[in-house]
């Protein structure tokens, strides 16, 4: 049975009807047509889905889109300042950490988490940061380096 | 691969008696939706197909976590990661702390919740056997009342626990902790996507006067039995004794010999042997700081 829902997501406010068996990432990516965020392995294992939720991480293909009413959902799409790109977003690519960019926007939004709370966080504690996010192409090594890279810009 | 749910209603109870009472009114056809990382994942391989789900979202008040004199209670709808971050549990509960800190990934430390961990039953589940050496509590409610029961014989099987079709899980109570007492939890992993635990071991000692002597001692493990469990005797092995490396040695091999292990036996036999070690000597470098 359809039900009326609003969501915040990225500072907009969207009214939907939606069956409450959806996720948030199906709604995400279908109904709002917000496909930055990916649908990996849609079970909780990849990270690929990743988004913040109040701040935090989390997996958008275990969330039901009727439980993120009321929250403020922040996906890839909502980092970049108009054209001027966040420190992450610049640091990645300035590091060389995105290959097929798969995994990208889920590694960004962990990375996002751990800066928000740990802005000078040490390697083993960037590489705990994004262990819930896969990478098939890269190795990690550079994604790691952005990360770091990234906390430097900022405070420059 | 892409999943899609069978369909279900959602119900939304703003209460811990709403939610019972919705329990009690769909039984076999409802099931309860805490932080969603172990249902959601049956829904999408359709292993369960109801027609409901009770989401408890809305029951803010079961997030929880508070030291009174007699005990540490926990409200059933505590993210893990809450607890491995509380600068109480981390202090006084640290074995419990490490065991949640290690579930599943960041993201899903957000979402999944302690009382769901217990409730879903997985045979390696990691808040299992820190909580079975504490001696934990669960209240469990429903529209009859409401009990409290030890989480030792709550896991009947792999998945199965004593919970009734209407009852929900509220809280985990944890008795305050006498002095010189020290605890660890010690695991290794299996290589998978979020690193699943392979031999889970836990272990609690509460020391007597004399400087080794083993007043109490408690090990439970997980992922090397049908369900998380207690060795009782191979904790008498240790128990009123000294605990010298050869005593230490006798305990480990006898927690081997007690455990049930499905696959990689071997290996997982070993290694409860070796996790038992160092977790019991971990344990007694606390109890005796």
């Amino acid at each position: 049975m359809k039900q009326k829902i609003k969501l915040t997501v990225n500072s907009e406010i969207y009214e939907l009807e939606i069956e409450p068996h959806w996720t948030l990432l199906e709604v995400l990516r279908e109904k709002l047509f917000l496909t930055g965020t990916k649908k990996g392995c849609d079970c909780g294992d990849c990270g690929a889905c990743t988004v913040l939720v109040d701040g935090t991480a989390k997996l958008s293909c275990l969330m039901l889109a009727v439980e993120a009413q009321g929250k403020n959902i922040l996906t890839i799409e909502g980092l970049a300042n108009g054209k001027e790109l966040h420190p992450l977003q610049q640091a990645f690519i300035d590091k060389g950490a995105v290959q097929c960019g798969f995994c990208t926007p889920g590694m960004i939004m962990s990375a996002k988490a751990l800066l928000d709370k740990n802005p000078a966080p040490t390697e083993k504690e960037v590489k705990a940061g994004v262990s819930g996010n896969l990478c098939r192409c890269t190795g990690y090594i550079k994604i790691i380096d952005a990360v770091l890279a990234a906390c430097e810009n900022k405070r420059s | 691969m892409i999943y899609r749910m069978p369909r279900f209603d959602y119900l939304a109870p703003g209460s811990v008696e709403e939610a019972v009472s919705l329990l009690s009114q769909y039984g076999e056809k409802a099931k309860v939706l805490a932080g969603g990382t172990d249902l959601l994942v049956s829904l999408k391989h359709r292993k369960v197909g109801p027609g409901y789900l009770i989401g408890l979202s809305g029951l803010a008040g079961l997030e929880y976590i508070r030291q009174d004199s007699h005990a540490l209670r926990i409200g059933a709808l505590t993210t893990h990661q809450s607890i491995a971050g509380s600068e109480l549990v981390k202090g006084n509960y640290g074995l419990l702390a490490t065991a949640c800190g290690k579930v599943g990934s960041p993201q899903i430390r957000n979402m999944g919740t302690i009382g769901g961990n217990l409730c879903n039953a997985g045979p390696s589940a990691d808040s299992a056997p820190p909580l079975l050496v504490l001696d934990a509590r669960l209240k469990l409610v429903s529209t009859r009342g409401q009990r409290e029961v030890p989480l030792k014989g709550f896991f009947t099987g792999p998945f199965q626990t004593i919970l009734e079709r209407d009852e929900l899980l509220t809280e985990i109570i944890v008795p305050s902790l006498s002095p010189r007492t020290g605890g660890s939890y010690q695991f290794l992993n299996k290589t998978t996507a979020v690193d699943e635990t392979l031999v889970g071991v836990a272990a609690l000692v509460v020391m007597g006067d004399h400087p080794k002597l083993v007043e109490d001692i408690r090990i439970a493990l997980c992922s090397v039995a049908p369900a998380p469990m207690r060795v009782s005797r191979a904790e008498s092995v240790l128990t009123g004794r000294e605990a010298t490396s050869g005593a230490i040695e006798e305990a480990a091999a006898a927690v081997a010999n007690e455990t049930l292990p499905r696959s990689r036996t071997d290996y997982r036999r070993k290694m409860s042997a070796v996790l038992t070690r160092r977790a019991i000597r971990e344990a007694l470098a606390e109890a005796t700081v």
